[in-house]
């Protein structure tokens, strides 16, 4: 998941291996078959089949804590209408938009220093962000229970300094915290597609840009920002997707009116054991993150031709 | 070294950047770090003047519940590495040999799609599968769908190894007299040895740190990240720090092997 990033913005084309013209090509096709086979058939067997599977079982019926294989449309059409749900969306939407929005800026700004401003330290600073990713993703969001608790660091931090008088609340099982872990595990997401798409600006672009006399805003306005869309868009859409589906952050950092999408599925999975329904609340999930990420770069693309 | 976009910053710009640097750097180091003290803390709240102990590592090594969930993420990770390993190895060979370019942009494509595809939704896809062929949940169940995590990682690293493999020793080989078996045993696999050394680190990372797969399709034979949540649930512990220090030190020595196998290679 996390190196993907990186693949996905250096695009699928440029990573390819070379092509090799051999001559016993011919001969190979029945190896080249059977050496391809065993990952495609565990991939089918133990990834499309489960997807399918989950979209066989939203169209099952639901009743009584039990569900059966007579095929209905009522899971989408409850997935759709339910208004209780539809908050969940909407905040969840909300909070996905700022973060990803977020992440990008900062990442961009992080890398845009990284390879114009300080370039000799470039390196071991990339690597510290490569290195913090491997952090663990369950033990990061439990830290930030240890920090913004009543008692937490952050608190007695600044009730030993004065800055308030007694510990604030809002820090833990809020929204606030949520963002924070939140952007705490996606910045290192967002440097990686951002930091190797400006590896791959060549310097001569700039050095002949400012050698005729353009300015350094007209510079990243004009050649580093399009040179880049590519890596910004790869990190808005893995922050957008993985905020879209997430599910534990909120469980464990937010107030119960702070839950997502993905709690509610959680929920009807392991609560009301509502298959169907979680699965049909969880296909429109992904469905409408790919319509959203196709609206949004529709437009950006509208934007930036004209 | 340096070009010339930039070259005339002042020292001030030069401080800003510094600044935010650090503090993005701090802000992403933070909570680790805080994890790691908290759990050389000898009280159960945070008190940095109590000095060190490890009592708290005493206390969950003694707990028969978090040993076996670290011997089963220990056996989900080597059996996630094997099996991606073997399996990634295998396509990335097969991968390398296709000449239309339409093909091998399809091959070298579709694996990426688990990589950004939302664990919650491969999760419970899992777990309706194994739910609809009558398969209980287990950590062989988790250990599956790691593979599917882990093999894409393992494709692309081999697909890059081969990219600098020179074919033409195999073909030397072959034309003293080596059979197709001799020549991988002693050509091929010695030569990619570094890759799939680091792509197998960088499995068992993975399956180390995973989470949701985990959650969905593990049942009761849970792994050290499902211990974690499970306590986290029932209220703060102090040895929860010590139990999350390990994990951390486990992904991130595994990380490290990966990286010195040149897997992790700076752009």
């Amino acid at each position: 998941m996390t190196l993907a990033t990186a693949v996905l913005s250096r695009g699928v084309e440029d990573s390819l291996p070379p092509l090799r013209h051999r001559a016993r090509e011919r001969r190979g096709h029945i190896s080249t078959a059977m050496l391809l086979a065993p990952p495609t058939i565990y991939f089918v067997l133990l990834f499309v089949v489960p997807l399918m599977v989950l979209i066989a079982y939203s169209f099952y019926t639901y009743q009584n804590f039990n569900f059966t294989a007579k095929l209905t449309l009522s899971n989408y059409a409850q997935a759709l209408t339910n208004p209780a749900l539809r908050d969940f969306y909407f905040r969840t939407l909300k909070i996905a938009f700022g973060v990803s929005i977020a992440v990008v800026a900062i990442s961009y700004i992080f890398s845009h220093i990284l390879m114009y401003i300080l370039p000799r330290a470039k390196r071991i600073l990339y690597f510290l962000v490569l290195v913090s990713l491997f952090g663990g993703y369950l033990v990061r969001i439990y830290a930030w229970r240890t920090m913004l608790g009543r008692d937490g660091v952050v608190n007695s931090f600044l009730v030993s300094t004065h800055v308030v008088s007694s510990p604030l609340s809002f820090l833990l099982n809020s929204n606030f915290a949520i963002v924070i872990a939140l952007l705490n595990f996606l910045i290192p997401l967002g440097v990686l597609p951002i930091f190797s798409a400006m590896q791959n600006i060549s310097p001569r672009l700039l050095e002949a840009a400012e050698d005729l006399g353009a300015s350094r805003i007209r510079i990243v306005r004009t050649i580093v920002l399009p040179l880049t869309t590519r890596g910004i868009r790869a990190a808005f859409a893995f922050c957008f997707i993985a905020t879209m589906a997430e599910w534990v952050t909120p469980q464990l950092l937010g107030g119960p009116l702070d839950q997502f999408v993905g709690n509610q599925i959680l929920y009807e999975f392991g609560e009301t054991l509502n298959w169907p329904l979680g699965a049909a609340i969880a296909l429109t999930l992904i469905a409408s993150v790919v319509v959203i990420l196709g609206v949004i770069f529709g437009l950006l693309r509208l934007v930036t031709r004209s | 070294m340096r070009h010339g976009y930039f070259r005339r910053r002042g020292a001030a710009a030069r401080i800003t950047a510094r600044t935010y640097v650090a503090f993005v750097l701090v802000f992403l180091f933070a909570p680790l770090l805080i994890v790691v003290i908290v759990s050389f803390n000898p009280t159960p709240n945070m008190n940095l003047e109590a000095g060190l102990s490890l009592r708290w590592y005493e206390q969950v090594a003694r707990d028969p519940l978090v040993v076996a969930a670290f011997g089963r993420t220990a056996l989900a990770a080597v059996c996630t590495a094997v099996i991606s390993a073997v399996l990634g190895l295998s396509g990335a060979l097969g991968a390398v040999r296709l000449t239309r370019s339409r093909w091998r942009t399809a091959v070298f494509t579709i694996p990426l799609i688990p990589l950004a595809f939302p664990a919650l939704l491969f999760g419970v896809g899992l777990a309706t599968f194994y739910h609809a062929i009558g398969v209980g949940f287990s950590i062989w169940a988790v250990i599956a769908g790691h593979v599917i995590l882990a093999m894409p990682f393992v494709f692309l690293i081999m697909g890059a190894a081969l990219e600098r493999f020179r074919f033409s020793l195999l073909e030397a080989a072959r034309d003293l007299g080596a059979g197709t078996l001799t020549i991988f045993r002693t050509v091929t696999l010695p030569l990619l040895r570094p890759a799939i050394l680091g792509a197998m680190f960088l499995s068992m990372a993975i399956s180390v740190d995973e989470f949701v797969i985990a959650f969905f399709t593990a049942g009761s034979q849970q792994t050290l990240p499902l211990v974690l949540y499970g306590r986290i649930n029932l209220g703060v512990n102090p040895g929860l720090n010590a139990i999350g220090s390990v994990l951390l030190v486990m992904t991130m020595a595994l990380a490290f092997l990966a990286a010195r196998s040149s897997v992790l290679e700076l752009p």
